[in-house]
């Protein structure tokens, strides 16, 4: 029998994920349009609800504000709620659809005949997510507290980055479990505005989860980027953190960071078995 | 003797969904393989023929962990394709889906080194790799052009050096010559028969019966998930014994290919639309014979023959004389002898 002449190794499946990280950054450098309108889209996406704040609230709109959420500062708390939303509908989006932009390009079954755990592939397209969202929201929330007039270096900073970092694992966890579905239903699109929808008011991007009916609430606070927003917005305009103490919502986050990545890593894995156990992953 | 690939009674059975209408459908079963047995030695050029839809890509897929048989078993390097997975993966270059297994945003060479990390190659190693198989397959001008401006002749050539890139022990190819021009195709061929005097087994399907010929070491034909047939190029045409061909082109009724079927002494007639004329291929013991009666049965059915010769036996007529049909996509059948 031949030797077979490349082995994988620890560091060999990192040079998978960077690979994969890598070759994202190469495509999309080849759109440049696209890098703009990330930029452009937090900002809009927020600035819809704080001119209607402006138009219907007029000069009570911050005191009412500040009732509800704890904050009088409206703007700066909509601005951190779309640029969160931008990180992640970017996972759902880059990370979740990454089976279905596979399949679409053709190329899924060429990367299945890999020896390849895909799941060091899809941590690569999380990574290449992350970083592209991350560059677009902060920049988002920089360029619309320049606009909008609010001081974005405001309360704890190192807490709230501590809180985006914490919520960018669990959130992994979650776009596995959502590639999964797509990988099963193999539809993406209006699963993914479905998603977003959802997402949005689960997290509550726009209103506290206070607002919520009780039941809604349940599930908001099972959702992992609640915390995570919430926890920068009680870092910077101190809204307020759901137990109290950032360390314990903090501990709560990293529960998610524990459980979300493994049950999402788990299903895909049971997903994908299944698939090739009948038409294959070609089939779309 | 030692094996390099080896099936054991492998089957696969799908379960499709059959739409019965808008809101309407129903499970199927379908036995895309049943229970198929083979040996493809080390060193060995071993070529799979069937029309479309004989179970080639499917056992193609099994033999590349892509989907899982519902029976049997299957080694490829001496590695289980169920229990040592990632083994056979290491084990096999595959070519598979043509141009579409490519990034087609990324340049000739970014996708070589792409496929190169997921095959575990360290980065040191990655652009010398993907050099060499650029300038094996002489793509050196369009190395650093993204994949969307080649042609569809190129994107090919770039999927086979896909297949290239982990120099594995077993190449696996799934018709690699479809869409190249006959000159492409006959550099890509020689640079297979180069691979394979390296000592490196090759699995190729082909639906070209001519390229299985001057190729293949051995044949195996597969017909509706069932090898039919299995040897030697040479002892798979001698096999037809007696029976020879005879190749009718012309503007020919079914009834008048009927009564050919009918005539004493013909085994098979297998029709075929060819140019937009009807081709019959008729197996019988001897055509010279056969000539004749063959004509005025033709005419008396009002048939318009424009061409009518004896044929050398071909893999093809093979195929005929085993199934009564031709491997050309829109056969039917009309006659089992």
């Amino acid at each position: 029998m031949v030797e077979l002449l490349y082995q994988p190794s620890l560091r060999s499946k990192l040079g998978v994920l960077l690979a994969s990280a890598r070759m994202r950054l190469i495509t999309i450098s080849r759109y440049r349009g696209q890098l703009a309108l990330d930029l452009v889209m937090p900002i809009v996406f927020a600035a819809m609800p704080i001119l209607l704040g402006r138009a219907t609230g007029g000069a009570a709109a911050a005191d009412n504000f500040l009732r509800n959420t704890g904050t009088a500062n409206y703007v700066a708390y909509m601005l951190i709620g779309s640029s969160a939303f931008t990180i992640v509908t970017y996972a759902f989006w880059h990370t979740g659809y990454w089976v279905r932009w596979e399949q679409e390009t053709g190329t899924l079954e060429a990367i299945y005949l890999a020896p390849t755990n895909k799941l060091w592939l899809v941590a690569g397209v999380a990574l290449y997510s992350m970083l592209r969202s991350l560059i677009s929201a902060t920049a988002a929330y920089l360029i619309g507290s320049a606009i909008f007039h609010v001081n974005p270096f405001q309360g704890e900073l190192l807490i709230a980055v501590a809180f985006v970092v914490s919520g960018l694992v669990p959130l992994l966890g979650v776009s596995f479990l959502f590639g999964a579905l797509i990988l099963k239903l193999k539809q993406a699109n209006a699963l993914v505005n479905l998603m977003q929808w959802g997402v949005t008011l689960l997290m509550g991007v726009f209103f506290p989860v206070a607002v919520f009916p009780p039941m809604a609430r349940v599930l908001a606070w099972l959702f992992p980027p609640t915390w995570m927003v919430n926890g920068v917005r009680s870092a910077l305009l101190g809204v307020g953190f759901f137990f109290g103490r950032w360390y314990r919502d903090m501990a709560v986050l990293w529960a998610f960071m524990l459980i979300a990545p493994l049950l999402g890593a788990w299903v895909f894995a049971r997903v994908e078995r299944n698939i090739r156990r009948n038409a294959g992953m070609g089939e779309y | 003797m030692e094996t390099e690939i080896r099936l054991s009674h492998l089957s696969k059975t799908y379960s499709p969904r059959q739409r019965k209408g808008l809101f309407k459908s129903e499970v199927r079963t379908v036995q895309a393989l049943k229970d198929v047995s083979l040996e493809i030695h080390p060193g060995e050029i071993f070529g799979l023929l069937g029309p479309n839809g004989a179970g080639k890509t499917t056992l193609i897929k099994c033999l590349t962990t892509l989907l899982l048989p519902s029976a049997g078993d299957a080694w490829v390097h001496g590695y289980h394709i169920v229990k040592e997975e990632n083994l056979v993966r290491s084990s096999v270059g595959c070519m598979l889906m043509g141009e579409r297994g490519l990034y087609w945003k990324l340049t000739g060479i970014e996708n070589l080194e792409f496929f190169a990390a997921l095959y575990h190659i360290p980065p040191a190693d990655r652009r010398r790799r993907a050099r060499e198989i650029i300038n094996l397959l002489e793509l050196q001008d369009l190395a650093d052009r993204t994949v969307e401006t080649y042609s569809s002749g190129q994107k090919m050539k770039l999927a086979f050096g896909k297949a290239l890139i982990n120099d594995a022990p077993v190449l696996i190819l799934d018709e690699p010559t479809n869409t190249l021009d006959v000159p492409s195709a006959r550099e890509l061929r020689a640079v297979v028969r180069q691979l394979n005097g390296q000592g490196k087994t090759v699995l190729y399907t082909t639906h070209i019966m001519s390229e299985a010929e001057t190729l293949c070491d051995r044949v195996a034909i597969i017909d509706q998930g069932e090898v039919i047939a299995m040897d030697t190029v040479e002892e798979l045409k001698a096999s037809m014994g007696r029976e020879q061909v005879t190749q009718v082109e012309g503007v020919i009724s079914s009834q008048a290919s009927q009564a050919v079927e009918a005539l004493p002494g013909v085994s098979r007639v297998a029709i075929s639309a060819v140019n937009g004329t009807t081709r019959l291929t008729v197996v019988a013991e001897n055509t010279r014979a056969l000539l004749p009666r063959l004509i005025e049965t033709l005419t008396a059915h009002e048939a318009v023959v424009q061409h009518i010769a004896p044929q050398e036996v071909t893999l093809e007529d093979v195929f005929v004389a085993k199934t009564g049909r031709t491997l050309a996509q829109d056969t039917r059948v009309i006659g089992h002898g």
